[in-house]
């Protein structure tokens, strides 16, 4: 008896009793549907997160001094300096300064508008295209200019679309906008990436009041070199304070790599616990074939004693319990992929466009190779119970 | 040649508690190919056993049974379904059709336990099926045709595997007397063709039919001859219960 014959033979008693079998079934497809969506939610977060940290610019660098009393300090050519000795690894650099309080346009305040204060490399570092005008430049910088980039969705709002040559006034002070940036993002609410105005750092720090500089960015060449960029930054700055207080270095990618790993945790804890549902449905499939034994008890003796071996039986029965099961994790198989787009759907109406449910390939796979094997697991005892029956009896069994 | 079946000292026991049932009691006999022999008892005399073992689905406790010389008490449990397989077709009481399955599917089922190609399968069983005259019903289930119709399936896959040996349990058993006589003269037929046919039946009329009687009584045979001979219809001795239990 081939393995075809057995499998049409398995495929023929499920579907001769189907209300039966899709209950047998139902454990198997909650588990697959379970693992699945849950599966799909944490690589949706994933992505999601991996997304909003790219636009901050996984290949860069944050460093924060915090200072040593008013003793040592560092200056800005200090950290050019360390940037270009380390040109292997490290790429550009660009100071930040971040003012607070928004922006004024006529008599308008927008709080919500980033103000920061960089180089002329930082447009570029972090992949800003000019639109229209200029960017910031080097003489800018130098003769502390009191002129600023803005970003698509000032333009937008609060000029419609004409702000170039325009004036805003930013903590009292007044700027000429001497650029217009591209947009960089589809999103349309307040505070999001084309919600920036640019200036030179020197004429941030006067107006922030702060004087120096506390914050650096610095770009690398290789994303993956993150934790050997942030060693040499570090050793750097170590030379110069002699105390690794004095200093921050922060990268983004680490920052990523270590949420990821949280994320990872979170997701494979619950995936397990939807998984235990597939184990309680590997044992509502054995109890099941362990009554069609019973059952089929007379049907097994005629068989045997028309020349089935115990192989034979046997295997009627595991492929009949592996059959059931893999039918009900495909079943899951769908109903997960279903019900992962209509909550992408709901989430991003609910909560944010980016965020999607995506299941991977792996876990369909894994889901539909584990919910088979549990049928052979559990199909096992009751079909050995099976084909150990003593045909004498099986034949006179009522 | 030696003989298709042959029964040397067969014992068969069973034990309950401190009890033992001698189930079949140093039987000897010798059943040629081509003979129709009916294996007549009461019930408790030992012919169900009889026929299990010489249907290989049971083994004697002591004694040798030799099915066409092979010596089924050495064989384990694959040789014995493969034995069964080629050399037994079984008729059983109840006819054992499986419901579910058409006649020809049916009717198979020993085929494919032998490894035939669908095709030949299906062409063999439906040649079985018209000779037993049941040609027109191929795709019918069991539940769909008479006690007697039934039967007549169960003959055809007896038959199909084209075995050494045709046992029929009771075959009649189920059956309406009209009926019981069209089943019995294909068993004749059968006969006539060539087949060794043994019929277990614990009906003197029906024993009658077949050309050797062998009687049994507490696992023993008491008569084996001619079933034309008046001592075959006769019951040898009262059991002497006292005796069987010492």
């Amino acid at each position: 008896m081939s393995y075809f014959e057995t499998l049409t033979l398995a495929l023929r008693n499920i579907s001769g009793s189907k209300m039966r079998s899709f209950l047998t079934m139902l454990g198997i497809i909650i588990g697959v549907t379970a693992v699945i969506v849950i599966v799909g939610l944490g690589n949706g977060m994933e992505n999601y997160m991996r997304e909003s940290f790219a636009s901050l610019g996984s290949n860069s660098l944050n460093v924060i001094i915090n200072g040593r009393g008013s003793a040592r300090s560092v200056s800005i050519d200090d950290m050019y300096e360390v940037v270009a000795k380390h040109s292997d690894v490290l790429e550009q650099i660009s100071p930040v300064a971040s003012v607070s309080g928004g922006i004024k346009t006529g008599n308008e305040a927008h709080r919500s508008t980033s103000v920061t204060g960089v180089s002329e490399d930082y447009l570029d570092m972090k992949d800003f295209h000019i639109a229209a005008g200029r960017g910031i430049s080097y003489m800018d910088i130098e003769d502390r200019k009191h002129v600023c980039v803005i970003g698509d969705f000032v333009n937008d709002q609060y000029y419609e679309g004409h702000g170039l040559g325009d004036t805003v006034r930013i903590r009292g002070a007044k700027f000429t906008i001497v650029g217009i940036l591209e947009s960089e993002t589809e999103d349309t609410y307040v505070g999001n990436t084309d919600d920036v105005v640019f200036m030179p750092y020197s004429t941030a720090s006067r107006v922030n009041g702060y004087g120096t500089i506390y914050n650096y960015n610095i770009t690398m060449h290789d994303e993956s070199q993150a934790a050997l960029a942030k060693q040499v930054i570090e050793d750097a700055l170590f030379e110069i304070f002699a105390d690794s207080d004095a200093y921050n270095v922060i990268s983004m990618t680490e920052i990523l790599d270590f949420m990821t790993t949280m994320l990872n945790v979170v997701i494979t804890v619950l995936a397990i616990i939807a998984a235990i549902s597939l184990l309680v449905g590997g044992v509502g499939i054995m109890n099941i074939m362990l009554v069609s034994v019973t059952e089929r008890t007379r049907e097994i003796g005629i068989r045997k004693a028309l020349g089935a071996k115990e192989s034979v039986i046997m295997r009627q029965f595991v492929m009949e319990a592996a059959v059931t099961s893999a039918l009900g994790g495909t079943i899951g198989i769908l109903l997960g992929y279903m019900l992962s787009s209509v909550a992408t759907k709901i989430i991003q109406i609910a909560l944010d466009p980016m965020l999607a449910v995506t299941p991977s390939w792996d876990s369909v796979l894994m889901a539909f190779g584990v919910s088979a094997g549990i049928g052979v697991l559990f199909g096992y005892l009751p079909a050995r119970k099976a084909a150990r029956l003593n045909p004498i009896d099986a034949l006179r069994y009522e | 040649m030696g003989a298709l079946i042959e029964f040397q000292e067969v014992c068969k026991y069973y034990y309950m508690g401190d009890t033992t049932v001698k189930a079949a009691d140093h039987i000897s006999m010798k059943i040629e190919r081509g003979e129709f022999v009916a294996i007549v008892g009461q019930s408790g005399s030992g012919k169900s056993t009889c026929m299990n073992i010489i249907g290989c689905l049971d083994v004697p406790t002591a004694g040798t049974y030799l099915l066409g010389g092979r010596d089924v008490g050495k064989m384990n449990k694959n040789e014995l379904a493969e034995i069964r397989n080629e050399m037994l077709g079984f008729i059983f009481q109840q006819y054992n059709l499986l419901p579910r399955l058409d006649l020809i599917e049916n009717v198979e089922i020993p085929l494919m336990y032998k490894g035939v190609p669908k095709a030949e399968r299906r062409k063999r069983a439906q040649e079985v099926l018209e000779q037993v005259g049941l040609g027109d019903k191929l795709k019918s289930k069991p539940n769909e045709l008479s006690g007697g119709q039934q039967q007549r399936v169960s003959i055809a896959r007896a038959l199909v595997g084209k075995p050494a040996v045709i046992l029929a349990d009771e075959p009649t058993g189920a059956l309406d007397s009209h009926t019981s006589r069209e089943v019995l003269s294909i068993l004749q037929q059968l006969h006539r063709d060539g087949n060794t046919v043994v019929l277990i039946t614990h009906d003197n009329s029906i024993a009658m039919r077949a050309e050797r009687i062998i009687r049994l009584e507490d696992g023993q045979v008491v008569y084996d001859g001619d079933s034309k001979s008046p001592d075959a219809l006769v019951q040898a001795h009262i059991p002497e219960d006292e005796e069987e239990e010492k």
